[in-house]
């Protein structure tokens, strides 16, 4: 069974507006894929030119080596979870998950079998004899994932398939979705979401999307360690980001020179630093910063400091302090060299999200 | 809510009632009444009969229930497939807006007219209709039309489009898209345009008059026969027999679509 | 995962060639249907009405027929009768609606259900139920000599156009009220009750929170009422009255007891005319209405 998805140059524009553009990902088989954006990103529009509701103006999308780009939907041998689940509400779950296996022409005595097995699968064996309107909504997302898996597909689309639910839903359902990832470790997986942390937990790869473009793509540790753009340091997890000027062997914020490796970068660039917030010290050490105090926010476990140095804001999220420094204070901060990314500049900066 | 106190609120309730009791079910009552009674020249009836009812039950008037039902039956069928065939087809195409002016244009065009239309049309071989029934079903079908169009491409409007997005990506054909999902998720809206075409069907009596052959008499037709040589009583039991059926349908229908209505 | 080889969805595009049909080609057969049996016909009506029976073409038939004080009677009673109908329709209805919807009572759903249903009635039982309540025979006059002993009653407008005006008003009210009640429940009760919490008494609320949002309700009611009184047949033709003639009764009088087609054709089109100005009206002001509602949604 071939399996994967690969996106060669796709573009979906509707009217004057390009929603994607140039869109080129591969997602290997048995891989799980995240697209991760801010809404209007472009990945939903991504995934459902995969699954044939969106027809690209420009490129080819391959579903394993086969070029599907022409092919209506039913042709296509996807199995898709949206959002809203849309079981079909006319139907019992059971007759739901068995729907699709009889549009395949599936001979009939495999049917039940089956069906009884997705079912089984996704812990809905006791429910198939009721109708959509009588099962809570995680559970009608287990329908849906059932009636998708039933099939056999080779690529499983998910859409924000978790958002409808409620939190403590979502935690559970994201365990099972790793679960079955496990179980059927030859079927590809594109799961859009906007959630950094279904993202984060199931995802082997994550493609960061923004603009209707791809901002950066690798494997969560990656993207986290080493994000490639101001974007993705921003929308996975949260990050200080700072405007530098590249000198020999570090760069300077303002009049302070900072030690950090500026690779390749030439002297007098511009570029952004990236230092995630928990990775800021208090007090004296390296790359030492002075700045005021300009909130304090107590959050359990942390605190979160935030300090103004020369007109830029530097978020530290600190282990709970047992004294914390008035606002208005000058403190010192820093942070280890190697804790910290250098970026190329051109990004907005600014207080990260998250 | 609007009206917090209970004084004015019996008031305003009071006043209702007394402009809607007279207005909208009194008309009903009367025919209702008069169609049991033997004379009315006061402020009540002067006598209780089924007189009317036992010459409906023998007369020619069985025979124009009978063809109203079947003009009804054949015309609403012809303008479900129609409208509803319509509404599918044009949906989500460039051509929707003409599709939808155009057959939402019947219900413009004044029915009398329609049916001088169709006398001036199918009066001549190679369509020569004039005369023969099917020209009064052709009129009934083109007059409901419009409305079975209206409320099926309205129900499309509301339709979520993720269920066929979903029974395609199971591997359904756009036919069994169609017919195992688009059609029954359809199938209140469209039971309740069957239940209104025909209701209005049934009364429809303005193409009728310009149309009706002498061997195929709707009982609208009758209704007015009756009162316009003064037997305003058998018009009554008439009109009544003529409501009755209407509501029957009406009955039928919603009984389908309350076991139809699944969300 | 033997069986995934059988899925119709793994065999190539090319194994199965279809003849490519382009979506909207669907839609003709319908159309095609219509225009046969509706669009072409109406367009004969046309035809014929500048075909003079004498030959040739030309618009002497109009001449004649505008001419005429019947039909001048006629188009002046059609749009009297038509425009009052409208306006009560639309008070009537409003006031109605209104308390149905904010001033809840026992029996109020009934009241909407009994609405739906009176909508499916002919028209002409309306007439019919008025004969017996104003005729000259009716309850109205008979408890009137009842009790004055007078030899007649007093009431004898069923023949006049008030008696045509209060049929029509009584039988499209309820067309008024539909689209008002949906209008009504889309307001939320929260809104009515922050602005009375805000000191406002209920003819205020009505006036600057429910009518701003039944405004297009109202609209498209009313202009849909007033095209359907337009062409109001059976209220007309049940009354018997000699004096009251509008376009569709000179239109059937015109075709079937005249014989004159030509003359029938020159007033129908003349009625499709007025009827189609103010069906674009409504189909202008629903869009506008559907446009507000998709804007706010």
């Amino acid at each position: 069974m071939t399996t994967g998805i690969r996106f060669d140059g796709v573009t979906v524009a509707y009217g004057g507006t390009t929603v994607l553009e140039s869109f080129g990902l591969t997602v290997e088989p048995g891989e799980v894929m995240a697209l991760l954006g801010p809404s209007g990103s472009g990945k939903t529009t991504a995934l459902r030119a995969v699954a044939g509701f969106v027809r690209p103006t420009a490129g080819r999308v391959f579903i394993g080596d086969r070029d599907v780009t022409a092919l209506p939907p039913h042709r296509r041998g996807i199995g898709m979870v949206v959002q809203q689940y849309a079981l079909f509400p006319h139907m019992k779950a059971g007759a739901n998950v068995a729907f699709g296996l009889k549009a395949h022409k599936v001979p009939r005595g495999e049917i039940a079998a089956r069906v009884a097995e997705a079912l089984e699968m996704t812990g809905m064996s006791a429910y198939a004899g009721r109708y959509p309107r009588e099962l809570s909504g995680g559970q009608q997302q287990r329908v849906a994932i059932a009636r998708a898996l039933a099939i056999r597909p080779g690529v499983l689309l998910l859409d924000e398939p978790l958002s409808a639910l409620d939190a403590r839903l979502r935690s559970g359902m994201l365990t099972e979705l790793a679960r079955l990832h496990r179980e059927l470790p030859d079927v590809s997986m594109l799961y859009v979401t906007h959630d950094q942390v279904e993202a984060l937990t199931l995802a082997d790869r994550i493609a960061v999307m923004d603009g209707g473009r791809l901002q950066d793509c690798g494997t969560p540790q990656d993207l986290y360690r080493r994000p490639g753009s101001a974007f993705t340091a921003s929308f996975i997890g949260s990050a200080n980001l700072l405007p530098v000027t590249v000198t020999d062997g570090g760069v300077r914020l303002g009049g302070t020179r900072l030690d950090v490796p500026a690779g390749g970068a030439a002297a007098g660039a511009s570029a952004t630093l990236c230092v995630r917030p928990h990775l800021v010290g208090l007090g004296a050490g390296p790359n030492a910063l002075r700045g005021t105090v300009t909130e304090v926010q107590w959050r359990g476990a942390t605190h979160r400091l935030g300090v103004d140095i020369a007109g830029h804001r530097v978020t530290a999220e600190l282990r709970e302090l047992r004294e914390t420094p008035p606002l208005g204070t000058e403190v010192t901060v820093h942070f280890a060299a190697h804790d910290a990314v250098l970026l190329p500049a051109g990004a907005d900066g600014g207080e990260a999200r998250g | 809510m609007l009206v917090h106190s209970p004084r004015a609120r019996r008031a305003v309730q009071a006043a209702f009632f007394a402009l809607f009791l007279p207005v909208f079910a009194l008309p009903f009552l009367v025919i209702v009444t008069a169609s049991l009674a033997t004379g009315w020249s006061g402020a009540f009836p002067s006598g209780a009969t089924l007189d009317h009812y036992r010459a409906v039950a023998r007369g020619d008037a069985l025979d124009a229930l009978v063809t109203s039902v079947l003009t009804a039956l054949a015309a609403s069928a012809a303008a479900l497939v129609t409208g509803t065939w319509a509404a599918l087809a044009a949906r989500g195409t460039r051509a929707r807006r003409v599709v939808g002016v155009l057959f939402v244009l019947p219900v413009a065009v004044p029915s009398v007219v329609v049916g001088l239309a169709l006398l001036v049309a199918f009066s001549e071989p190679p369509f020569l209709l004039n005369g023969t029934p099917a020209i009064v079903v052709l009129a009934h079908a083109i007059l409901v039309t419009a409305f079975a169009y209206q409320s099926v491409a309205a129900a499309l409007d509301r339709l979520d489009p993720a269920c066929e997005q979903a029974a395609a990506s199971l591997g359904a054909s756009p036919l069994r898209v169609l017919v195992q999902v688009r059609l029954p998720l359809l199938l209140p809206s469209l039971s309740a345009a069957a239940g209104l075409c025909f209701a209005l069907s049934m009364g429809e009596l303005s193409a009728t008059m310009m149309l009706y052959p002498p061997d195929w008499l709707p009982l609208p037709v009758k209704v007015f026969a009756a009162t316009d040589r003064g037997a305003l009583f058998p018009g009554a039991a008439l009109a009544v027999v003529l409501m009755v059926t209407t509501l029957l349908a009406l009955t039928a229908v919603s009984r389908i679509r309350t076991r139809a209505a699944y969300r | 995962m033997a069986s995934t080889e059988a899925l119709s969805g793994r065999r190539p595009p090319t194994a199965l060639p279809r003849l490519r049909v382009p979506a909207w080609a669907l839609v003709l057969p319908p159309v095609a249907a219509l225009g046969l049996v509706f669009l072409h016909p109406l367009a004969l009506v046309l035809w014929q009405s500048v075909s003079p029976e004498g030959g040739g073409h030309g618009f002497s038939a109009y001449a004649d027929v505008f001419a005429q004080a019947a039909f001048r009677d006629a188009l002046r009673n059609t749009v009297l009768i038509a425009a009052g109908s409208t306006a009560g329709a639309l008070v009537l209805g409003f006031a109605l609606a209104l308390v149905i919807a904010f001033v809840p009572f026992p029996g109020g759903r009934a009241v909407g259900r009994f609405v739906d249903v009176f909508l499916s009635f002919p028209s002409f039982l309306i007439t019919l139920a008025l004969l017996f309540v104003y005729g000259s025979a009716g309850m109205a006059n008979g408890v009137w000599t009842g009790v004055t002993g007078a030899a007649s009653g007093p009431f004898d407008f069923l023949h006049t156009p008030w008696g045509v005006l209060l049929a029509e008003i009584t039988y499209f009210t309820p067309f008024v009220m539909r689209p008002l009640l949906g209008a009504f429940s889309r307001i939320e009760t929260a809104q009515i009750e922050v602005a009375a919490s805000l000191g406002a008494k209920a003819p205020r609320i009505v006036r600057q929170v429910i009518l701003p949002e039944a405004l297009p309700a109202l609209a498209a009611g009313g202009s849909l009422v007033l095209v359907m009184c337009l062409n109001e047949f059976g209220i007309v033709l049940f009354t018997g009255a000699k004096g009251v003639t509008t376009l569709p009764v000179l239109v059937y009088g015109k075709a079937i007891l005249d014989g004159d087609y030509t003359g029938a054709c020159v007033v129908a089109v003349v009625n499709i005319v007025l009827s189609l100005a103010l069906y674009g009206l409504y189909r202008m002001l629903t869009t506008r209405m559907d446009g507000v509602r998709r804007a706010r949604a």
